[in-house]
């Protein structure tokens, strides 16, 4: 347990059963990771889909029960709570604002929907004046509260989800690749929005994406998870400028560069991805790994502290 | 080897058309990768469709313009009219490629069955081809995956198949929207040096779209930057990104996260583009543009050589006069 931190988790393990080919498995979607959030804090989670990053979100929230682990906020355990309280401290925007917005719903309805379930609003008047901030908060006319989903951009339902997100004044923020499915030019838009109100309104925020160009501009630090662990965490400009583990070393190798005079085409290996039917038994990235040693393929490496970061690796 | 001029679709009747695709015109030479990128609805996909000859039915037309593949004007035809007429190949491949493989078929037979469309063989050395083609599609263990299905393959390996599919017909020209869109960096730095290195073997043109610049550094020879129907600016990569010249692929260069990490603010293009049929007169972009003047806002935009093969949709282009 970290002294300042507002949101600690200790070896969160997670599993589903899934049924493929006719017989039922057990996949271990998040495979014992324990992070803390410092307050005021952006820690960004970066990894290839499937590796288990909006599962540790879903889990934070309360959306999946984990098998095992513990995640308290502000010192108090609050593992798989659906306490009414935690409902409005920790809050998640999604990739998929549809997912939140109702598209039968006025905006302002599904703004004020958290309020509306815990009681939050005394009054009419003062549901409409929380609305009307929200909105004035992301950049929008509060005039949008009378609108629909389907009569607003991509950009401004992203706005409208993060307007939802954080009218009950919630302390976290877990964003789930909430610029993904935007354009460029609309995603800079949302993510200096996200930059100001962290700072405006003091979050704390779990911030997940498979874009570490995304989560390099936002987040302080990074964790960098494969197949349901965390292989290597680090000060953001460590992990970009310094990349150890040979996952992050490939992660930001491969990010296509906006500088024609520095081509990486064939000129990198990646390797194949990997799938949780078939989780290796020692090292999960040994598969892949220009480094592997006997070792790796029978231990699994532990996260420990190195230099300047946590590294889950035998070799580096 | 490609030519396509003053392409324009439009939506709607004949007598009140809403144009998607306005104007459009590029050339396209003998393994060449032009680069065709610009944000999501400013008609990248429905110019390669109607390349192509894929337009959706009912829908959005050709209103005016040539297709000119080897010479010959293509828009009146169907794509196996085209390679009848003996007019040259053109294959496609797309973000998605579930929706273009069929779930219940082994990929073998997938493949085979788009050779034997094409060379008119028999069974025998039609998998033998498509044995080959997964061979020069990089697949691992090409034996093995023939009798695989779909499903079970990686969102890569799938590309993989489309691209082997494409490829049955020996493309001169391949057309790609967003093939690597939908794939984790790891795996789309392997699908595009796998694209690049079939368009030099094989000596294959490539009109390749998408939305990120940083894609467009690493893969084209050649940009073409389109917003609202219209390509704004074209020219050889290292001098696009050297020095652009219209200020919307200025702005869509500085607003990429991956640029300046150190600047607590990314730079925005305020806005967003219009939706067809909203353009009035004037230049598109002038409603966003942070060096609009007052003419733009009247008369369209001159289309200049602002220096060999860098051309520019912009009356008062970015940096004009003198280098940076
Ligand atoms: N509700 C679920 N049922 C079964 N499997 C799931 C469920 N949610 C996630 N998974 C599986 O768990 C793994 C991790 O998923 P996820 O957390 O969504 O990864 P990410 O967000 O990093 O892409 C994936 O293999 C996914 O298929
Ligand atoms: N089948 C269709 N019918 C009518 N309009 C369409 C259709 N498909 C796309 N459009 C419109 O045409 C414009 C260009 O779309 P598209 O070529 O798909 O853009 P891009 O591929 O650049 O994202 C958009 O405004 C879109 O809404
Ligand atoms: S533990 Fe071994 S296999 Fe795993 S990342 Fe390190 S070197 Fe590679
Ligand atoms: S013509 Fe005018 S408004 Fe259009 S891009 Fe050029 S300077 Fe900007
Ligand atoms: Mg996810
Ligand atoms: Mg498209």
């Amino acid at each position: 347990m970290n002294g300042n931190a507002v949101l600690d988790i200790n070896d969160l393990k997670v599993s589903f059963k899934v049924r493929r080919a006719g017989r039922k498995y057990q996949v271990r979607a998040v495979d014992g990771v324990s992070l803390s959030l410092a307050e005021g804090e952006v820690l960004g989670i970066v990894g290839e889909s499937g590796c288990g990053k909006t599962t540790v979100g879903r889990s934070i929230v309360g959306l999946v029960r984990p098998d095992s682990g513990s995640i308290s906020f502000k010192g108090r355990d609050v593992t798989g709570a659906g306490l009414r309280d935690m409902r409005l401290n920790i809050r998640m925007v999604f990739q998929d604002p549809y997912a939140s917005l109702n598209p039968r719903r006025a905006i302002g309805d599904s703004v004020a929907e958290a309020g509306d379930i815990n009681g939050f609003f005394t009054s009419r008047a003062g549901r409409s004046a929380a609305i009307a901030a929200a909105l004035t908060a992301v950049g929008l006319d509060p005039s949008f509260a009378a609108r629909y989903p389907y009569e607003l951009s991509g950009g401004q339902r992203q706005r409208a989800g993060i307007a939802r997100t954080i009218l009950p004044s919630p302390s976290i923020v877990i964003a789930d690749e909430p610029v993904s499915a935007l354009d460029v030019s609309v995603q800079a838009q949302v993510l200096n929005l996200m930059m100001d109100l962290r700072e405006q309104l003091g979050l704390s925020m779990l911030f997940i994406s498979h874009d570490l160009g995304v989560i390099g501009r936002i987040s302080n630090r990074v964790a960098v998870m494969y197949m349901g662990r965390i292989v290597e965490q680090a000060a953001t400009r460590t992990v970009l400028d310094d990349p150890r583990h040979p996952y992050t070393r490939s992660l930001v190798a491969a990010i296509p560069k906006p500088d024609p005079s520095r081509r990486i085409l064939g000129a990198i290996e990646t390797g194949e991805p990997p799938s949780l039917f078939k989780r290796p038994s020692g090292c999960a990235y040994a598969p892949r790994c220009p480094l592997a040693s006997d070792r790796c393929l029978v231990d699994v490496p532990e996260l420990r502290s190195v230099d300047d970061r946590a590294l889950a690796c035998h070799n580096v | 080897m490609l030519s396509v001029r003053d392409l324009t679709v439009s939506l709607g009747p004949a007598t009140a058309p809403v144009d998607i695709v306005a104007g459009v015109s590029f050339e396209l030479a003998k393994g060449e990768i032009l680069g065709l990128v610009g944000e999501s609805g400013c008609g990248k996909s429905m110019t390669s469709l109607a390349v192509m000859g894929l337009l959706p039915q009912p829908g959005p037309q050709i209103r005016a313009g040539r297709v000119l593949l080897e010479g010959s004007d293509v828009t009146q035809l169907q794509p196996w009219q085209r390679v009848e007429a003996g007019h040259g190949r053109m294959a496609m491949i797309f973000q998605e490629p579930m929706t273009s493989l069929n779930p219940v078929r082994r990929i073998g037979d997938q493949i085979a069955e788009a050779v034997r469309v094409h060379d008119r063989v028999s069974d025998a050395p039609a998998t033998a081809r498509a044995r080959e083609l997964l061979e020069l599609v990089r697949m691992p263990d090409p034996a093995m995956q023939l009798s695989a299905y779909p499903h079970q393959l990686s969102g890569g390996q799938r590309q993989r198949i489309m691209i082997a599919i494409a490829l049955a017909c020996r493309p001169q020209v391949l057309i790609a929207d967003e093939p690597t869109t939908a794939l984790d960096v790891t795996i789309q730095v392997q699908v595009l040096g796998l694209l690049r290195e079939l368009c030099n073997r094989l000596d294959m043109a490539m009109l390749f779209i998408t939305h990120d610049m940083g894609v467009i550094a690493q893969l084209a020879d050649r940009v073409s930057v389109m917003y609202a129907g219209r390509i704004v600016e074209t020219a050889d990569v290292a001098a696009l990104f050297g020095r652009p010249r219209h200020h919307y692929t200025r702005g869509l260069m500085d607003c990429m996260p991956s640029r300046n990490f150190g600047a607590r603010r990314l730079p925005t293009i305020a806005g967003q583009p219009p939706a067809p049929g909203t353009v009035g007169a004037g230049c598109v972009f002038a409603s966003r543009c942070p060096a609009v003047r007052e003419p733009c806002r009247t008369a369209d935009p001159p289309r200049a050589e602002v220096s060999r093969g860098h051309e520019v949709l912009c009356a008062f282009p970015l940096d004009d006069g003198g280098p940076r």
